[in-house]
């Protein structure tokens, strides 16, 4: 039967593959057909993920990922060990939530640098010749604050934003060599609501938020599929679109 | 006839008031009565700006907004020589033009800190108790950029985006202190940084294939600022709205 997400022969690099989320879109790129190369910060966590999901076509790479001082050095080596992709998912992050008078500018340089410039530099060391091949598919993993305020989340929002922005701009220019590049807007995904600085303020967002997810939290799965759909050539004339998946939060 | 906007007695700060839609804004809002401060880098344009301004009782302060761990002591400054802060103009920015393959961290940093970062930290150290009067309203200027993918302009749009972000999460927020934030949205408007952009380009503009009123003038965005900041937009915060031409909606 004819798969239009098949992913046969495709080389995907996911880059934050350690976040439940990121493993279970590993996973379902190695269902698709996928040969997958995980990155992420911590080398125990990746040897994990390896030997729980025990697939022969995936293979894993550590180094810090937010040292943007060495991405360039680091994605040289990557390629040189598993040449040119046909795709990169970026699913690294991070979140936080602060009032404005506790928003000063470290945290904000932080948040910017885990949710934007890691992607750029990422995106501008991969897209050099000889390790991107035409035709390939960038996604990253937004979030719907991108588009929707929320109090406290002044950094996190607009680092989500910016991210959004840059894809639409990567999109733009990266179309001479046939590749493109998306991101996703998530909602609430069943993963989120473990991380510490949900937990610490259950009470300030669940009235407000949770109950505007009107189709329930999202599991990790679907937010995977929705990535696999971007990256397989079922999606091969989208570019430079921010795709929402919040269960209808936005509405 | 009681005017429809009127600043009179009204402390606004305006960013980047050197140039274009900053100085047009600064001029506009002394017309309207208000009592202008000045901040921009550049002494020598400040003081040209100062002198298109209507009225005497206006201050300038130079600073490079870059600087953000000193905006603190800025602010502070300000206030204690101006009085308190009614009125809030971002027009601060820098225009990076790079395509993907040379858009270092280093340049990304550089225009997220000075496009951004320095406009948090503004309304972090304005709204502070004792720096504002009530009804204080702010507006950020930001690009259709933004909204629609440029070629080369990826730290530049990625920078405005997270202004409106940050607005809207800002507006929430700071409701509780009856202070409103927005954005005005401008498309291509007749500065002389528009006429770079044009000798750039061999004098060819093609999103004005898109932005069917035409040219936009300093003068029209800086109109759409006065208006949000005026109490007559008392209900409206939050916003992004587009001063475009029709761009966005074409």
């Amino acid at each position: 039967m004819m798969n239009p997400m098949d992913l046969t022969n495709k080389k995907i690099l996911v880059i934050g593959a350690s976040s439940e989320t990121g493993e279970t879109i590993v996973g379902q790129l190695l269902n698709l057909g996928a040969t997958v190369v995980m990155i992420d910060s911590g080398n125990e966590k990746l040897l994990s993920i390896s030997n729980h999901l025990n697939h022969a076509q995936l293979k894993y790479y550590c180094f810090n990922i937010y040292n943007n001082q060495d991405i360039e050095k680091e994605i040289k080596q990557v390629s040189i060990s598993f040449g040119a992709f046909d795709g990169l998912v970026f699913c690294a992050g991070k979140g936080g939530v602060r009032p404005l008078q506790l928003t000063k500018n470290n945290f904000v340089h932080d948040m910017m640098n885990a949710n934007l410039y890691t992607f750029i530099e990422i995106v501008r060391c991969l897209t050099k010749k000889g390790s991107f091949n035409n035709g390939g598919s960038i996604v990253a993993i937004s979030s719907v604050s991108s588009i929707k305020g929320l109090k406290s989340k002044i950094s996190y929002s607009a680092s989500k934003a910016a991210l959004d922005a840059a894809v639409r701009g990567m999109a733009a220019e990266l179309c001479d060599k046939k590749i493109r590049v998306n991101s996703i807007l998530k909602g609430w995904v069943t993963s989120d609501m473990k991380l510490d600085f949900i937990q610490d303020n259950m009470e300030l967002n669940k009235n407000e938020d949770f109950a505007k997810q009107i189709l329930g939290v999202i599991e990790p799965i679907e937010i995977a599929n929705t990535a696999c759909f971007l990256l397989s050539d079922a999606t091969k004339t989208i570019t430079g679109i921010s795709m929402l998946h919040d269960g209808g939060y936005s509405i | 006839m009681q005017p429809f906007i009127t600043f009179e007695g009204k402390v606004i700060l305006v960013t980047g008031a050197s140039v274009g839609i900053g100085q047009q804004t600064a001029i506009l809002l002394s017309q309207l009565g208000a009592k202008i401060i000045l901040l921009a880098t550049n002494e020598d344009k400040l003081l040209n700006t100062l002198s298109l301004l209507e009225g005497n009782d206006h201050n300038y302060f130079c600073y490079n907004l870059a600087d953000i761990d000193n905006i603190e002591n800025k602010i502070k400054e300000i206030v204690k020589q101006c009085g308190k802060i009614d009125g809030f103009v971002n027009c601060v920015g820098i225009r990076s033009r790079r395509p993907i393959s040379l858009l270092s961290p280093k340049e990304i940093k550089n225009v997220m800190d000075v496009n951004f970062g320095s406009f948090i930290e503004l309304i972090r150290c304005i709204t502070k108790k004792g720096h504002f009067n009530e009804g204080l309203s702010i507006v950020g200027v930001s690009s259709i950029a933004s909204h629609v993918g440029g070629v080369s302009v990826t730290a530049y749009a990625a920078s405005k985006a997270a202004v409106e972000a940050a607005v809207r999460c800002l507006s929430k927020e700071l409701a509780s202190k009856n202070i409103r934030l927005n954005t005005v949205v401008p498309a291509q408007i007749n500065t002389p940084e528009y006429a770079n952009l044009l000798q750039m380009n061999g004098g060819v503009d093609t999103v004005l294939n898109r932005q069917y009123l035409g040219l936009g003038e300093a003068t029209d965005v800086a109109n759409a600022i006065a208006f949000l900041l005026s109490p007559a937009a008392k209900f409206i915060t939050g916003i992004s709205m587009p001063v475009d031409g029709g761009y966005l909606s074409s």
